[in-house]
């Protein structure tokens, strides 16, 4: 019998060690995957030469459930051709006897041992069709006895029996790839397949391996196995980006350097000199300081008993006369929006003098005549309101730049706090306990400084900033066919790029040019629109809002009522990325004759007639002179490559500005301008902070993570909370307890609690029978941005994610949206009952609040150490801090019942039956068996796992009671 | 200690007033407002897939669906109802008695592609997508519209699975729906785990009160303690009891017949309990295989889902008028879209939204049994066509709305229905 020692991660370790020495050759303890593109047709037929291959690499055994994303261009997922074959040899020392050899794969396989074929497996059958065929396919599959793993995914599984008397074999074991129904191409993915050894006499199944390690076929170790893959896949595809980053060098080190001549070319922002007794720690807080020193000036004159503008006032204003009182083309040339315009008056004169009771706004208020009164719709000014706009003119007007809701700075945030709203500002969760005990014993003075540094080179930093980017770019793929505006899964573009920290210009290029394959991820997925009447018109406005803070959505039937915009510069734009004219649809117009309305001119005007033809134009020169191209642009007859240039150039400080106002926000909770996404309507508070920060934005090559050091270094960042504060205040004084985004709580919950995240995977088709453009795979999901809408508009019970569901309740409650038919640039983040009700009651919150065996609070909560001890190691994995006196007595207390004899010294566990799970996708969903089997499925999310029976139950429950209720506490929600 | 927000602003799921506050006339002074009905209640069945309506409520002569080539036509005989000249297929028996009290709009079209997600989408919403913003679903309109009708309880539920159709769009989360898949489960977040009795939500809730009392009142998360402090509530007795059809006598759970019937009476008890909206879904797929998305052999037991059908509206509408709730609770059946009278290959039929019905009942409409007429093969519209539009036009009339006010996205108005007319014939 041989020796199978469980599978650990040391194989692993000992691959890549091999790797390194005979780069380029097959290491005769390795499997190397070669995937050939070539010689193949779609003929469901074996080729008669063997194919080419073009990409290789090594795994440990005979077993992949993936291969690496095929990467074009400038490192952006390109689309392999469909079907592909991958051939996976080594050679492998068998012992003599007769052994039983299984293969599984999700369409056609054949192994070959010493040359001669042993066992194979048919292709699939051309039937994604509408989801009710019996094939071969099992609803259960084949049950190989205890501890063996079941398919999970309807892949095809073959039994052949190998005798041999010992020594060598060369194993070939060839799978095909994808494949076409027809002329359609199915997603190039290979499914789990293995293949795996029964050893004479043995029931024991392993992975078939060249190496000395046995790895056994079990669902455990298989996890292990697959973690590996997936993490030297990474690693091999970060390489494979950066390699072919190099191959537009040529083009993006001139850039670089333009970017430099540019800054040199033009005048610095003068760093104001701060009034005396404020913190300074980077040159944002000389901004904020002088900015912070002039607005607490003008507001001097305060008092509790005059008429306060941002108190009284403006709420009035906003309500009642903005809407059309604002902007390029307010009424009557009249802007409220702006002290300085409204002082001016519009074309009936001045409006109001400050100190003069007569003038012309209380006239109109007042009057009563229809074509004088105002507002000229709706309900009048009740008498309070009138005498408020009456008093705060007679009292002088006074109309400051902004409010100030302090009266100083708070002080510096304590280092529990900062840690935790670092971490949760850049890779979303908070510290492990390790980390907060780490920082808190740091006694370097610039370990703030340095842990910033490190944080900000944690891969998590992508996985945080990804809903961000997902939100303004309206990422918004469908597992099953698009439809709702569905774009491509562009995410993993996104993923990548945040991952590399790819300079935003390059960043926003790519994007552009929309190139790769725009079903596997590359940013071709952005121009995709399913259903969407004029799809670069939308393309248009998102990347107008998202990047020039040009707000164009009214533009796509009609000019902006307010801003300076027309429909003609939306289509121009979006002509532009199409790369071809665009008509105008009656469907993206206002019929003029809803435009009639009485006595008054209509608020919109439709200047583009349907069905007129747009040609590409840059709409913006106001940003960029198109004569500053000439050096940027590769090929000048190349529309989007003109766009990317004008938008991203260095010239085009908008651009850098926008962004830097993004990134600005994301840390400090209000943009310098808001709305961020329309620069018409907002003022900026820090105007020279602005032009700075877009500056330094250029001067660190466009690098959101130089950018974001400069930003949390600043004494502004690092300022404690004032936890009166209701909103964001636009002096930066103090933050106020901001609510955390619906995926830092999840991913927060999960990552505090160490319950792993465990869902299905997301995607309907799981065994690859459907075409390319009807499905795809989102994988399964390890942080809460990866989930996607899990809605089909079908109501099929047998299509249902239940464990997803549970994940996507909590998250859409807390503001995310699984569908994003539209950029969205703020959340909402007010409370409401489902919140909490979702998060004390809910199925996902069941999962993290009961000790299984796999909870990682579960081994903490059985540690040996004093109950109080374990209270406060409680607060400060979950919550960052120490129990306050009250809570630690309550808590203290709590558990102390049956604390001593918690331990369960013989836990036994009831034998896991050995039953198959139900396979369901696409392809079955609607045979009879389906729809109870999902049910299951469901009923099984929803009792979640079992609890330990190493833990006494009683006290169990008492402990999930106190993680319960740290979990609730209204602080799992706020930043500190 | 209350935040000095009303707390009711804060937490409630929709607000009448305060939207209402925001609806303005569309397009200018309205010349004049349509008649608008007084129904308080609304329960929405929807039938995904698409309901076939030569088999249910718009029969033609007999085809043959087997015969080769096949021959077009119903599936099944039609009967007389309680209307005269008004007939309807064979199993829907029970509902061609009370067909007095039914109006079947046979008229109804619309002009997309015959895609279940895109037209579940327009019936939901009465728009088509533009990748500009994200229009609600009419649930959601309702709700924001006229609030829930008691202030304790949500304004708009859910009985089948979370889609994006039924979703509040701009609105914003806050007029959303609170759902639940069965009536096994209680609504996703409000039921209660069943190892949670209320001896352990007490414990639990002395554990976290030293936690909640850590921020001042007046400050954002003491909003957020009042927010659950309402979401304790709601998972209480007094919210959770309608959820409980034990409370019902046998031989009404029986009239009303398997899930989802029991999803109607469930309804039932919600509207009782002042739920504003109820959208149930009929998704009792194991039936026929296909659910009502009856191609091929889905045709074959379309008659299982049709009878279901007719026992729950029928048991509904009768025990509404039992209960004198009829004519305040509007009855809509929609589906995304039919089908035609021609068969497939595999027997069954494919998608027609150029030609179906839907159906609406009490709500104090005054019904016909049946509203428009389709030729022999129910592909064309003789009269009276019905745009999705006016469909919820007249939904929305019934409910007291006028569908030419506006809501507000941001600073754009959007007019309820995309220029909809309600069916003047059921409202005068």
């Amino acid at each position: 019998m041989s020796c199978v020692i469980p599978f650990r991660r040391g194989i692993w370790l000992l691959l890549c060690l091999a790797s390194l020495a005979r780069e380029g050759a097959v290491a005769r303890a390795e499997v190397r995957v070669e995937i050939c593109e070539s010689g193949l047709d779609d003929k469901d037929a074996w080729p008669e030469m063997a194919p080419v291959a073009t990409e290789f690499f090594s795994v440990p055994a005979f077993a992949i459930d993936q291969i690496p994303p095929k990467y074009v261009d400038d490192g952006i997922r390109g689309t392999r051709p469909s079907p592909s074959l991958v051939r996976l040899t080594g050679t492998v020392d068998f012992p003599s006897g007769k052994h039983r050899i299984l293969i599984r794969a999700r369409s056609a396989a054949r192994l070959t041992l010493n040359g001669t074929l042993l066992v194979e497996t048919p292709f699939a059958p051309k039937n994604g069709g509408d989801g009710s065929q019996a094939d071969t396919e099992r609803l259960v599959p084949l049950d190989l006895g205890r501890g063996y793993r079941f398919a999970p995914n309807g892949e095809y599984e073959r039994i052949a029996e190998f005798e041999t008397t010992g020594g060598p074999v060369d194993v070939k074991f060839e799978v095909f790839a994808g494949g076409r129904e027809g002329k359609t191409p199915r997603r190039v993915e290979v499914g789990e397949t293995v293949v795996a050894i029964a050893k004479s006499e043995n029931d024991v199944w392993e992975l078939l391996t060249p190496g000395p390690h046995g790895v056994r076929y079990t669902d455990a170790d298989w996890a292990h196995y697959r973690d590996g893959l997936e993490k030297s896949l990474a690693e091999r595809n970060a390489a494979t980006r950066a390699r072919l980053r190099e191959n537009s060098a040529d083009y993006w080190t001139p850039r670089r350097k333009e970017a430099e001549s540019w800054l040199a070319a033009t005048p610095e922002v003068t760093v104001p000199v701060p009034p005396a007794g404020f913190p300074i720690q980077t040159p944002i807080d000389n901004f904020i300081a002088d900015r912070y020193a002039t607005v607490k000036n003008q507001n001097r004159q305060r008092s509790p008993d005059k008429i306060d503008f941002f108190r009284d006032v403006s709420p009035l204003l906003e309500s009642r006369c903005v809407d059309c009182h604002r902007g390029a083309n307010a009424k009557g040339g009249f802007r409220l929006d702006r002290a300085e315009a409204a002082r001016r008056g519009g074309e009936s004169g001045p409006a109001f003098q400050a100190g003069v009771a007569e003038s012309e706004l209380m006239r109109r208020v007042t009057s009563h005549d229809p074509g004088e009164k105002m507002p000229p719709k709706g309900e009048r000014l009740t008498s309070a309101e009138i005498l408020v706009l009456d008093r705060w003119i007679s009292e002088g007007a006074s109309w400051p730049d902004l409010p100030l809701l302090r009266d100083s700075f708070t002080g510096p945030v304590d280092d529990a706090g900062f840690l935790r709203r670092l971490m949760l500002d850049t890779v979303g969760v908070p510290p492990t306990m390790g980390e907060l005990g780490e920082f808190l014993a740091d006694t370097r003075p610039d370990k703030r400084a340095t842990w910033i540094d490190r944080l900000l080179d944690d891969p998590r930093w992508a996985d945080h900033w990804m809903p961000l980017w997902q939100d303004m770019l309206a990422e918004n793929p469908n597992i099953l066919n698009p439809t709702l505006n569905n774009t491509g899964p562009f995410r993993w573009w996104l993923y990548e790029s945040l991952r590399d920290d790819l300079p935003l210009d390059r960043m926003v290029t790519q994007l552009v040019l929309q190139r790769g394959g725009d079903r596997e991820g590359g940013p071709a997925g952005f121009g995709e629109a399913s259903q969407n009447d004029v799809p670069y018109a939308a393309k248009g406005a998102i990347l107008s809002a998202a990047f020039l803070g040009v707000d164009l959505k009214c533009a796509r039937c009609h000019d902006s009522p307010t801003g300076a915009f027309q429909q003609e510069q939306l289509f121009q734009i979006g002509a532009l990325l199409a790369a071809k004219p665009l008509d105008v649809p009656a469907t993206s117009s206002v019929d003029p004759a809803k435009l009639q309305t009485l006595g008054r001119t209509p608020l919109i005007r439709v200047t583009l007639a349907p069905g007129s033809h747009v040609e590409p134009k840059w709409p913006f020169p106001l940003f960029a002179n198109p004569e500053v191209l000439t050096p940027l642009v590769r090929n000048p007859e190349d529309h989007r490559e003109r766009l990317a240039a004008l938008l991203t150039a260095p010239h085009n400080e908008r651009f850098a500005q926008v962004l830097a106002n993004h990134i600005w926000r994301h840390f400090m909770g209000r943009g310098i301008v808001e709305p961020v996404e329309d620069w018409e309507q907002g003022i900026p508070t820090h105007p020279e902070l602005l032009r700075w920060l877009g500056r330094e934005l250029v001067r660190g090559g466009y690098r959101v993570k130089s950018l974001s050091r400069l930003i949390l270094n600043s004494a502004a960042y690092q300022r404690a909370v004032d936890p009166l504060l209701r909103t964001s205040d636009p002096l930066y004084a103090a933050p106020e307890p901001r609510r955390l985004s619906a995926e830092q709580i999840v991913d927060s919950l999960f990552a505090v609690s160490g319950k792993p995240f465990r869902t299905e995977a997301l995607c309907l088709d799981l065994n690859g029978r459907r075409v390319t453009s009807n499905s795809i795979d989102l994988g399964t999901p390890r942080r809460a941005w990866m989930l996607a809408s899990l809605s089909n508009e079908r109501d099929r019970p047998s299509l249902s994610l239940p464990r997803l569901q549970a994940v996507a309740d909590v998250l859409t409650a807390l503001g995310w949206r699984g569908a994003r038919q539209d950029p969205s640039f703020s959340r909402d983040a007010s409370p409401n009952a489902l919140q909490p009700a979702i998060l004390a009651n809910g199925v996902m919150m069941q999962w993290i609040t009961r000790l299984s065996d796999d909870h990682g609070l579960t081994e903490f909560a059985l540690r040996e150490q004093p109950v109080e001890t374990l209270v406060d190691n409680l607060f400060l994995r979950l919550l960052s801090r120490v129990p306050t006196p009250p809570e630690r007595t309550r808590y203290t207390q709590w558990l102390s019942d049956g604390f001593a004899t918690r331990r369960v010294a013989n836990p036994v566990y009831e034998t896991p039956a050995h039953v198959a799970p139900k396979f369901i996708t696409w392809t079955n969903h609607l045979q009879p068996e389906s729809d109870p089997a999902a049910q299951e499925r469901i009923a099984a999310a929803q009792r979640g796992d079992s609890p330990t029976p190493r833990i006494e139950p009683n006290w169990r429950a008492h402990c999930e009671d106190a993680i319960w209720a740290i979990l609730n506490s209204p602080e799992m929600l706020f930043r500190p | 200690m209350t935040s000095p927000l009303a707390r009711r602003d804060l937490l409630k799921f929709s607000l009448a007033a305060a939207a209402n506050a925001l609806a303005r006339p569309a397009w200018g002074e309205p010349s004049n407002t349509p008649p608008l009905g007084k129904a308080e209640h609304c329960i929405l069945f929807w039938l995904g897939g698409g309901m076939a309506q030569v088999d249910t409520f718009d029969p033609k002569r007999l085809g043959d669906a087997h015969s080769k080539p096949s021959r077009s036509g119903s599936y099944y005989n039609s009967i007389e109802t309680a209307v005269p000249g008004v007939r309807v297929t064979e199993h829907l028996a029970q509902t061609a008695k009370v067909m007095d009290r039914v109006t079947v709009v046979r008229t109804v079209n619309h002009r997309v592609v015959d895609e279940h997600a895109f037209a579940t989408n327009l019936v939901h919403t009465g728009r088509t997508i533009s990748g500009s913003t994200v229009y609600p679903s009419i649930g959601s309109i309702v709700a924001q519209q006229r609030g829930p009708v008691d202030p304790a309880v949500p304004a708009y539920m859910l009985i089948g699975i979370p889609n994006v159709s039924r979703g509040p769009g701009f609105l914003g989360a806050k007029h959303g729906f609170v759902y639940l898949t069965d009536t096994n489960s209680g609504p996703a977040g409000f039921s209660r785990p069943i190892d949670v009795d209320s001896q352990r939500v007490a414990n639990r809730l002395a554990l976290l009160e030293p936690t909640q009392q850590r921020f001042p009142s007046d400050s954002l998360p003491a909003d957020y303690r009042s927010a659950q402090a309402e979401a304790l509530r709601l998972s209480g007795p007094e919210f959770m009891r309608h959820f409980d059809l034990t409370q019902e006598s046998g031989s009404i759970r029986q009239r009303y017949g398997g899930e989802f019937g029991q999803r109607c009476l469930l309804s039932r008890r919600l509207v009782q309990a002042g739920v504003r909206f109820i959208e149930v879904s009929h998704n009792l797929n194991f039936i026929n295989g296909t659910g009502w998305d009856s191609h091929r052999s889905g045709q074959q037991q379309l008659h299982g889902l049709i009878q279901e059908l007719d026992t729950a509206l029928s048991a509904l509408i009768e025990d509404l008028e039992r209960q004198k709730l009829l004519d305040k609770t509007l009855i809509v059946v929609a589906t995304e879209f039919g089908r035609p009278a021609a068969f497939d290959d595999g027997g069954g039929r494919g998608h027609q939204g150029s030609t179906f019905s839907l159906v609406l009942a009490g709500g104090g409409l005054r019904h016909q049994g049946a509203y428009g007429v389709t030729d022999d093969d129910c592909k064309e519209i003789l009269e009276n066509p019905v745009s999705i539009p006016d469909f919820h036009a007249t939904i929305h009339a019934a409910l007291g709305i006028d569908p030419r006010h506006e809501l507000r996205d941001g600073a754009r108005p959007v007019s309820i229905t995309d220029g909809g007319i309600p069916i003047a014939k059921l409202l005068s």
